[in-house]
């Protein structure tokens, strides 16, 4: 099962290098340059993991996760910043982010977090699978 | 160790009943359920292991005398916070509410450490223009030290100074809001390693060219207008001016920066807002950047001002420094001076008359007037010429006798007001008057101790020592800034001037050897500050070849041919952190990060709302995950998740608890054997228990035996076990990579816990022993121990009282393995050897065989 990822960045050349080595590292990525795109990406196609800037002009990484975590609870979002900063690194935890890393970040870590998040995601659906099946509704899942 | 008692009881209770018969989707669910525990607790253990590296590194550099910048202290904060946080969710997850307090604890702590490493507010309200007449010295907040030394001159000292303004620190911040120029400055910064030549210069031109193509914001450029009109009235239409940089730390007694920022002399009045750009950017010169990052400043905290003066047509000019440089007991004034501007002494690049004037008597001790080849004087219209000195003004000394004295005094003047050695820049007018044109604290060397003399015929004599030292290393010609990117560290850095741009290379080399210069230039400042051995002046060094080695001996103004290393000073080399603005705001972060205090679960303070650190709720997630994840299986009557007892032939009791997929197989029974386990570490650990069978407790002397007699009366934590001495509890919690294990052997507790996957980055291994019942000067005796034993494999050592923690992390796999096999030895071969820790001679004797068996355990591992 090859993990789908969805990169949004609005520095293209950021995104572009990045998506060509997780794509060598048999990862299936797609690309969106803000996160508006990133929501009609979303709404377009299964994702497993968003990796998402932090820092975006028009709609910035901390309000689109709110959106993402809203519209798609299952799936998992990384935070990327470009510079640490506190406030904004636990504000996003607490939004429901999968963790948050600072760039630049070592290709291998960001690997292994996307697996973890990915591993994450599947335990939720195994354990609203089961739910379903033992006959018990989901109050947390997809309302589809 | 309650906990412990708590989780055998648990399995004791759990053990003794059969299995009850649990329906295969109940049985389904429990597994989903226990997955997803166990991979929050997967989660909490790797972010408890990331937050403590992170800890480590932070007071690693707190302690070091390697230098760091801010973006590794917040960088390494808010890494830790992140982690913290994770932690806490997670183990909400294992135990939903049941420790929710610790998240209010989390965000008061959060909201310390952020008051800490926030970044300064830089205020670009107040004054865009000062007129220096109008400045005192308590304005070094508004114009920078440099100006505001001028100004107290002028002003309470009645000392003639230029006529001119400074364009302030609040003008440099509007320029930096105007075009919203601070973000990219400071994402450049934090992902550019500063340390690499390379990227340095890269980003000192990035920056620099961001800056001095800046738009000077129209209220700024009004204000600088109209104080150059002002001025220009005030002292004749066609003057130049020169501009200077003020920055916020330049000049002070803690930090020179001598040279490090530019100034330009003999500006056009048209083109004075272009030149403050240059000035301004010039924050960014690699030399500045290094020495803030050596020295542990804040780039935020170095805000520009610029100061903007009317030049003075100097006869001649210099330097005077109201000590020796070299030798702070050496009171007498030193002199320098040349024909012309001062720029010739202070740009270092060539041999200068000096005058050495005692300070009581005010009279001329010592005289070396040398041959001068040129004179800096303004060129009309623009800039500064280089004139040919003819050979009668060539060979005649710059100054007579009795300015050398007047020059003295006024130092000396300057000295008693600031109350501080003085370096003084100054110049003399073709009418006679002395114009202070800078004074500022001065920078001694540190005291040079004896060294045994270097024998042998050296390759360079002479010269003049501006810092002392000896040192050496390979020899490395720097002529352009090309060669300064490829210079390697540890070189000997030879030059023909001593360019203050250089400076960005003095973290890097041994030593500084130039043909020319002398103890009046910003480098030789820079390299007193720094601890860098210099010898300038020396003439020729045609004898030095590149990349032949050499030693440097300053003190004795001579080179030698290779390495003296019995006469090297490499370790006197000052730590430059120490006290500096970055370093107190890292103790201060860690103020509220690292302290532990929940050292003890089964104290009643063992409570969320004890917690004061982050390392405190780190400790604390990690105790009650790890004893959420044990009672799962109890809570749930659930056998498959709960311990089953090793069979084995060591003689102790061991429980094991399979998290993942730490059996080769189900076990539903109450029993695994060690063929069923498949978790790696917990095996590596088990080969290192049993690779050297055990003597036995060590033979006591009746002092030891006394010793443990009478802990056992006063400590009542050892009343139970004394009773039943060797009492062992050990329980193992594993997957095929992991493992965790708390044991208790005899009077000893301990804690190993480790992850050995493919993953090297993620890795790790804790190792930690506390206790015994000996007194407490034998168990700490044991801890530092062990610690010795397991500082030569590479593990980071802590040692409290009789508690040793030992850890190390990112390492492949097979290195964790190997050295979990010597904790295992430890663990079994460590027991009582607190006992004989009070006689020396057993001491000696028990290491050596420690070390021995270590040794034969890793030999065997990789026989050749």
């Amino acid at each position: 099962m090859t993990i789908r990822v969805l990169l949004v960045d609005d520095e293209t050349s950021f995104v572009e290098t990045l998506g060509k080595r997780l794509t060598i590292r048999n990862l299936d990525v797609v690309t969106a340059g803000s996160a508006d795109e990133a929501f009609d990406v979303l709404a377009r196609e299964a994702v497993d993991v968003v990796l998402l800037d932090v820092k975006m002009p028009g709609t910035d990484g901390l309000t689109a996760i709110k959106t993402i975590k809203r519209r798609h609870p299952l799936v998992e979002v990384i935070l990327l910043s470009g510079h640490a900063n506190l406030e904004a690194s636990v504000g996003g935890m607490a939004l429901g982010a999968f963790d948050y890393l600072l760039k630049p970040v070592r290709l291998e870590e960001l690997v292994y977090k996307i697996e973890d998040a990915y591993q994450r995601k599947s335990i939720q659906e195994g354990k609203i699978r089961n739910l379903r099946e033992v006959g018990i509704s989901d109050p947390d899942g997809p309302k589809s | 160790m309650r906990f412990v008692g708590h989780i055998g009881a648990l399995i004791r209770r759990l053990t003794g009943h059969h299995e009850p018969d649990i329906p295969p989707e109940e049985a389904e669910r429990l597994t989903s359920l226990f997955t997803e525990r166990y991979h929050s607790f997967r989660t909490l253990l790797a972010a408890n292991g990331r937050a403590l590296e992170n800890m480590a590194q932070m007071e690693q550099a707190y302690g070091g005398i390697q230098p760091y910048g801010m973006d590794f202290v917040v960088s390494n904060a808010t890494a830790v916070v992140v982690r913290v946080f994770r932690m806490i969710r997670h183990l909400d997850a294992l135990a939903p509410g049941a420790y929710s307090e610790l998240f209010a604890r989390f965000d008061a702590i959060r909201s310390g450490l952020e008051a800490v490493i926030d970044p300064p507010r830089n205020p670009s309200e107040g004054p865009l223009v000062l007129s220096l007449s109008s400045i005192r010295r308590g304005d070094s907040d508004v114009v920078g030290s440099k100006m505001a030394n001028l100004g107290e001159i002028a002003g309470a000292l009645d000392l003639q100074v230029p006529a001119g303004f400074v364009i302030t620190a609040a003008a440099y911040n509007r320029l930096l809001d105007h075009n919203e120029l601070r973000p990219e400055i400071h994402r450049l910064i934090v992902s550019t390693e500063i340390q690499r030549p390379d990227s340095l210069f890269a980003l000192s031109s990035r920056l620099q060219q961001l800056i001095a193509s800046a738009t000077v914001p129209p209220d700024v450029e009004e204000a600088v207008r109209s104080a150059l009109a002002e001025l220009a009235s005030r002292v004749g239409g066609t003057a130049g001016f020169a501009v200077r940089s003020s920055a916020f730390g330049e000049d002070t007694a803690e930090t020179s920066f001598a040279g490090l920022y530019e100034s330009e002399l003999n500006v056009h009045p048209d083109n004075v807002l272009e030149t403050y750009l240059e000035i301004a950017a010039s924050k960014y010169t690699p030399q500045a950047m290094v020495y803030r990052y050596q020295r542990g400043l804040r780039s935020e905290d170095t805000e520009m001002a610029v100061g903007c003066m009317a030049m003075i047509p100097a006869v001649a000019g210099g330097v005077a420094y109201t000590s020796d440089p070299q030798d702070a007991d050496d009171r007498r004034i030193h002199v320098s001076a040349a024909v012309g501007l001062p720029k010739t002494v202070v740009d270092g690049r060539f041999e200068t008359d000096l005058f050495v004037v005692d300070r009581q008597r005010l009279d001329i001790v010592q005289r070396q007037v040398v041959p001068k080849t040129f004179a800096f004087d303004l060129r009309p219209g623009e800039g500064i010429a280089r004139r040919k000195l003819s050979p009668e003004i060539a060979t005649r000394a710059a100054l007579t006798d009795e300015q050398a004295v007047t020059i003295a005094e006024v130092a000396l003047r300057l000295e008693a007001h600031f109350g501080h050695s003085q370096d003084v820049e100054w110049a003399l007018t073709g009418g006679g008057e002395l114009v202070i044109l800078q004074a500022r604290p001065m920078h001694h060397a540190a005291s040079s101790p004896t060294r045994p003399s270097i024998a042998g015929e050296p390759l360079v004599t002479g010269g003049v020592c501006v810092s002392p030292g000896v040192a050496g290393g390979p020899v490395r010609w720097v002529r352009s800034d090309r060669e300064a990117l490829m210079m390697p560290d540890g070189a000997v850095l030879v030059v023909e001037h001593p360019d203050p741009r250089w400076a960005a290379l003095l973290d890097r080399a041994a030593a500084v050897v130039s043909e020319h210069g002398g103890i009046a230039g910003h480098l030789a400042t820079v390299a007193r500050e720094f601890g860098v051995p210099a010898l300038f002046g020396a003439g020729s060094l045609e004898a030095l070849q590149r990349g032949a080695q050499v030693t440097v001996d300053a003190d004795g103004l001579a080179v030698h041919p290779g390495r003296h290393s019995d006469a090297e000073s490499g370790h006197e080399r000052r730590s430059l952190m120490d006290g500096s603005p970055i370093q107190t705001i890292l103790g201060d972060a860690l103020s509220h990060i690292s302290p532990l205090n929940l050292t003890d679960p089964e104290s009643s303070d063992f409570h969320p709302s004890k917690v004061r650190s982050l390392h405190d709720i780190t400790r604390f997630c990690h105790e009650k995950a790890v004893t959420e994840m044990f009672s799962f299986g109890t809570k749930n009557s659930f056998p498959r998740y709960a311990a089953k007892q090793l069979h084995h032939n060591v003689p102790m009791q061991w429980w094991m608890l399979d998290l993942d997929d730490g059996f080769t197989e189900e076990i539903t029974g109450k029993y695994v054997k060690l063929d069923q386990v498949s978790c790696q570490p917990m095996r590596a650990l088990w080969d290192g228990m049993v690779a050297i069978p055990w003597d036995g407790p060590p033979a006591m002397s009746g002092s030891g035996f006394a010793s443990v007699l009478f802990e056992a009366t006063r400590n009542p934590a050892l009343s139970t076990p004394f009773k039943k001495p060797y009492a062992q509890r050990n329980y193992f919690m594993v997957s095929a990579n992991f493992m965790n294990l708390q044991s208790r052997f005899g009077f000893h507790f301990s804690t190993v816990e480790t992850l050995a996957s493919q993953r090297d980055d993620e890795n790790y291994l804790i190792f930690s022993l506390k206790g015994g019942a000996a007194d407490e000067e034998r168990r700490a005796g044991r801890a530092r121990l062990i610690a010795d034993l397991l500082e030569i494999h590479g593990f980071h050592l802590k040692v409290i009282e009789d508690t040793v923690t030992a850890r190390i992390w990112a390492m492949p796999q097979e290195e964790i393995l190997s050295r979990l096999k010597i904790v295992g030895y430890l663990l079994m071969h460590t027991r009582q050897l607190d006992m004989v820790m009070g006689d020396p001679a057993s001491v000696t004797r028990y290491r050596a065989k420690l070390e021995g068996d270590i040794s034969s355990i890793l030999a065997a591992e990789n026989p050749q």
